[in-house]
């Protein structure tokens, strides 16, 4: 799998890295069941501290996207791919509306009211 | 249509008939040894000593020049016959098998001559002990002058080498591993006859040699299958690692300045001699299953070192943008 970070990016390092697995993941990069690097081998190919890929990885796995099991690693979880995605336009849809001055109040009342 | 003569054919045909050639002219050379001395050695030949100065062994002279032949012809024949067509690797082999075994074969057939000349029976015939070392060093120059000469450089192959683009100001890194279930379906069995063979000597159920044999061959080849069942390739701005087993141990590093090129190759088990690590015409390739290999050409090494991963066409790109870039 192919893993893009980018160095101008201004974002915390923990969430670079969720996006960055994120995206690989929506890209088919790695398909539901794969093994994920492990977090010191991340860790050091990134050149971030393993805590910080750790705090990201956990993010993953909150969201649904990865699943950690003893003994197997991290692995990519079932339907990962399409969530991913949705993920993905999710922050975007934030990130613009924030721009726009709505908060994340306001969008979740304006995708209520949508029908 | 074209009657034109192919140069490459032309080249395999001259090297065929130069090999049976000088397979011939070493059979020649065993052969008439013994006759060339006819006149000044006994009806029968020592031909074998046992360690100590009086022989314990001897042949005719017709069968002392004729069996080292026979025995020369066989195993040419055997090693040169072409198996299979898809098997570069196993070429250079040939030489670096053949050309010791004809240096000893010679070497040892004209000791026994000068052992028995002048006698006028085989059992006053004395070998030399120094001739065993006269035959086996020049045996060990022969294969090693084999291999130097055998091993030459691969080409390096004419199309252009894949390049990811490679965005200023963004960081890449791509990871891929590959697994032989098989392998690591021996190393398993093999560890679990260790252990009770292991056990079997703790609880003193039997003390026996072989026992202690058992145990050691199959701990190593757990081990050995253990750690080269499966390995993990990484490409970033370090450059190459490729590390082997569940632990990530042994580990190769190369550093994008020690890396001349990278490339994608379709490899098969049998080019490159079966699985896991293996040493071959094609240079170092850690084969777990047919299909994709990362091949990568160390710089000011002769031959290259590959690995069979998933999606190896992508890590060869990324590696040669990461060396133009360095």
């Amino acid at each position: 799998m192919l893993l893009r970070l980018d160095k101008s990016d201004t974002r915390p390092l923990h969430e670079q890295v969720a996006a960055a697995i994120r995206r690989a993941v929506a890209e088919g990069e790695c398909r539901a069941g794969d093994r994920l690097p492990s977090a010191r081998d991340l860790s050091t190919a990134l050149d971030i501290n393993v805590n910080t890929v750790l705090r990201g990885l956990r993010e993953l796995r909150d969201e649904g996207l990865l699943e950690f099991r003893r003994g197997r690693g991290i692995t990519v979880a079932e339907g990962a791919d399409g969530r991913s995605g949705l993920q993905i336009r999710v922050r975007e849809l934030i990130a613009e509306a924030s721009r726009l001055g709505y908060s994340r109040t306001d969008l979740i009342e304006m995708i209520r009211g949508t029908t | 249509m074209t009657n034109g003569h192919d140069p490459k054919s032309g080249r395999t045909r001259a090297a065929l008939w130069g090999g049976a050639g000088c397979a011939a002219a070493v059979a020649a050379l065993l052969v008439s040894l013994p006759w060339a001395a006819h006149d000044r050695l006994p009806d029968r030949l020592a031909t074998h000593w046992s360690g100590g100065d009086t022989p314990d062994g001897s042949a005719p002279l017709w069968a002392a020049s004729l069996f080292p032949a026979g025995v020369w012809l066989l195993i040419a024949l055997a090693v040169s016959v072409r198996w299979r067509r898809s098997w570069p690797a196993v070429r250079p082999w040939r030489l670096i098998a053949l050309a010791p075994l004809a240096t000893l074969l010679v070497g040892a057939q004209a000791s026994i001559v000068r052992a028995n000349l002048d006698r006028t029976d085989w059992h006053e015939a004395r070998e030399p002990a120094l001739d065993v070392v006269l035959i086996l060093v020049p045996a060990v120059i022969a294969g090693v002058v084999a291999w130097r000469w055998s091993t030459r450089p691969t080409p390096t192959p004419v199309t252009a080498a894949p390049e990811l683009n490679l965005p200023e100001g963004e960081r890449l890194v791509w990871f891929s591993r590959a697994a032989n279930p098989w392998l690591q379906l021996t190393a398993a069995l093999a560890g679990l006859v260790s252990v009770g063979a292991l056990v079997a000597l703790a609880v003193g159920l039997s003390g026996s040699a072989a026992l202690w044999l058992v145990c050691a061959a199959c701990g190593v080849t757990a081990l050995a299958g253990a750690v080269f069942s499966s390995a993990q390739a990484k490409v970033s701005e370090a450059g190459l690692e490729v590390s082997f087993g569940p632990l990530g141990w042994p580990v190769r590093r190369w550093s994008p300045a020690a890396i001349e090129s990278a490339r994608a190759e379709h490899r098969l088990p049998s080019q490159v001699g079966g699985w896991g690590y293996r040493l071959s015409g094609l240079g170092t390739t850690v084969m777990l299953r047919a299909g994709d290999c990362l091949v990568v050409r160390p710089r000011g090494r002769r031959t290259d070192f590959a690995v069979s991963v998933d999606d190896a066409e992508r890590g060869a790109s990324l590696l040669n943008a990461l060396l133009r870039r360095a």
